[in-house]
């Protein structure tokens, strides 16, 4: 590189965006990337596939099906239990981001802009609790439901989970960043706790709401452990432990495929609908 | 919310300690055992293949998943041709279930499916992935991986467009190569996020089960029973409450102590 060439990029590179428009268009990056990019979605691609092949035909890896059908979706929802384990999980998601962010952001509230004793030592303990792995008191928490009759039953399975210290302490931060102002304004002017809770901490608090809400509903619709030890019957057994049920039965390959694309669906609908959103989040607030 | 964190996590905890001490079974009677379930462990040839698989398997895991993670982002950042369509299509493994990722990959591994299908095509294999037992952490690993690395990915992803470019541009003309400026510009400054990335796969590692109960079952001959898999068996194939509550309690150990390393190391990088 010349002096004479080198010196507009010196000057360009204090715009962000100069750089990498002039770099990142080097194919063999961009095709390197793509290989990769295939790769890691071909799986999915192989599932679809061979769930929308008719039965009996050749399909992937083998050949390719002469056309391609709903059929075996639609004998899958048939399948005993599928449609009530479908419901389940929409039933285990749904509520529990309800409850989840109702609880987080009151709680959120209170240990951020509320004074009451020994408030630092219960957010401490909160914290705490984020350190011990959910498996580790799986048992522990197991026997205390089985003891309170929870085995089996809708409150059994959501209400142990509900208890969620990472949405609490992430309402928490947001809520600390608004200003005290706004709170003692509305407290002059005789606010009740629940209309400033109503009237400010949510509408303000809204983003990062929807923000954890869509990452609580993918925790839940793709929890696995805590719903396979109580969900016993097909009564309150959720997708998830559906699927490893028919897995374990010697089903042909396309009808488990057709169930694994039927599960995936609600996931991939808020993939497309809220990815740059997503995306966006885990930078921001590192939830996983 | 306070009552509910006291019943559902404060008080299992604290139980999970307890219950380690006593010889709880499924018909809800117990005694104080005191430490004898801790020293039935040692002597417990399970334990110490459990803890083994564990290691190995993490030992494994987290190299294979910071790599792909590491690699992917340094593209994205690199990369501006379709830029979010290739972000997007790495990160939507993530959406997706671990027992989801273990009903495809259980498929893409068998004797029929799409890779032992390949590989035919070419007059080559079959290889049993899950059936070797030297082979069978490894391609569990990578399905873990292939699952959950978007997430990395794109913490590595934020902390690259942290550095400034006016740093690689003035490398850039003081003819550092391309190397020469990861190495000196871009992996130091990238270490914060990429030492937080490397802490929780380490941890997602120790807690990997889903994928191991839909594929392998802990086989073959117990080549895949990590430590969480011994408590669900413990626990809920032998009903030994308390025998499985000791395990957990070794597992929030080993969990406690790479969350104490990480704050002792993070604690020096901020003096």
């Amino acid at each position: 590189m010349t002096i004479t060439d080198s010196r507009p990029a010196v000057r360009q590179a204090n715009t962000p965006a100069a750089r990498p428009r002039r770099a990142g268009r080097s194919w063999p990056l961009v095709a390197l990337l793509a290989v990769l990019s295939v790769l890691t979605v071909s799986p999915f691609v192989a599932m679809f596939i061979v769930a929308l092949s008719p039965a009996g035909e050749p399909t992937v890896p083998g050949g390719w099906p002469s056309r391609l059908t709903l059929d075996n979706m639609l004998q899958v929802l048939e399948t005993s239990g599928f449609l009530e384990w479908t419901a389940n999980s929409a039933i285990y998601s749904v509520v529990s981001v309800v409850i989840i962010l109702i609880t987080a952001s009151m709680a959120g509230y209170a240990f951020a802009k509320k004074r009451f004793p020994g408030r630092d030592a219960v957010l401490w303990t909160f914290l705490a609790t984020m350190m011990v792995p959910f498996q580790a008191t799986l048992i522990p928490t197991y026997v205390l439901v089985s003891d309170l009759g929870g085995v089996d039953t809708f409150w059994g399975l959501i209400v142990p989970t509900l208890a969620n210290s990472q949405a609490v302490f992430l309402m928490r931060q947001f809520i600390l960043g608004l200003p005290d102002e706004l709170f003692d304004a509305a407290k002059v002017d005789g606010a009740s706790e629940l209309r400033i809770y109503w009237t400010i901490v949510v509408p303000l608090t809204k983003p990062i709401l929807a923000t954890l809400g869509v990452f609580v509903f993918l925790w839940h619709w793709n929890d696995f452990l805590w719903p396979l030890v109580i969900g016993q019957s097909d009564a309150t057994r959720t997708l998830t432990v559906g699927l490893t049920i028919l897995r374990t039965e010697e089903m042909q390959i396309t009808l488990l495929m057709a169930s694994a694309a039927i599960t995936v669906l609600p996931c991939l609908l808020v993939f497309f609908l809220l990815q740059r959103y997503l995306v966006n989040s885990i930078a921001m607030t590192g939830l996983k | 919310m306070l009552v509910l964190f006291l019943i559902f996590r404060i008080f299992p905890s604290l139980g999970a300690a307890g219950m380690s001490l006593t010889n709880w079974n499924i018909g809800g009677e117990w005694e104080f055992t005191g430490l004898d379930n801790y020293a039935r462990m040692l002597d417990d040839p399970t334990f110490w293949i459990s803890l083994k698989t564990t290691l190995v398997y993490v030992a494994v895991y987290v190299p294979m998943t910071v790599l792909f993670s590491l690699g992917t982002a340094l593209l994205l950042n690199a990369v501006v041709t379709m830029r979010g369509l290739w972000r997007g299509m790495l990160f939507l493994p993530y959406v997706t279930s671990f027992v989801l990722a273990g009903v495809i990959w259980r498929w893409i591994y068998e004797y029929n499916g799409l890779i032992n299908g390949l590989l035919a095509k070419l007059d080559l294999g079959p290889v049993m992935f899950l059936e070797r037992s030297e082979l069978v952490l490894p391609a569990l690993a990578l399905v873990s991986a292939w699952k959950g690395f978007g997430y990395s990915m794109l913490i590595l992803l934020a902390g690259l467009k942290a550095i400034p470019g006016s740093y690689l541009e003035a490398a850039r003309v003081d003819g550092a190569s391309a190397w020469q400026r990861f190495r000196s510009i871009v992996l130091p400054l990238l270490k914060p996020a990429l030492f937080f990335v490397l802490v929780i796969e380490t941890i997602s590692g120790f807690q990997v089960f889903d994928t191991i109960y839909v594929m392998t079952g802990g086989g073959p001959a117990r080549a895949s029973y990590t430590l969480i898999y011994a408590i669900y068996d413990k626990g809920f194939r032998g009903f030994e409450f308390g025998y499985a509550a000791a395990f957990g309690m070794v597992l929030f150990a080993i969990i406690l102590i790479v969350s104490l390393i990480q704050r002792r190391l993070l604690g020096r990088e901020n003096t």
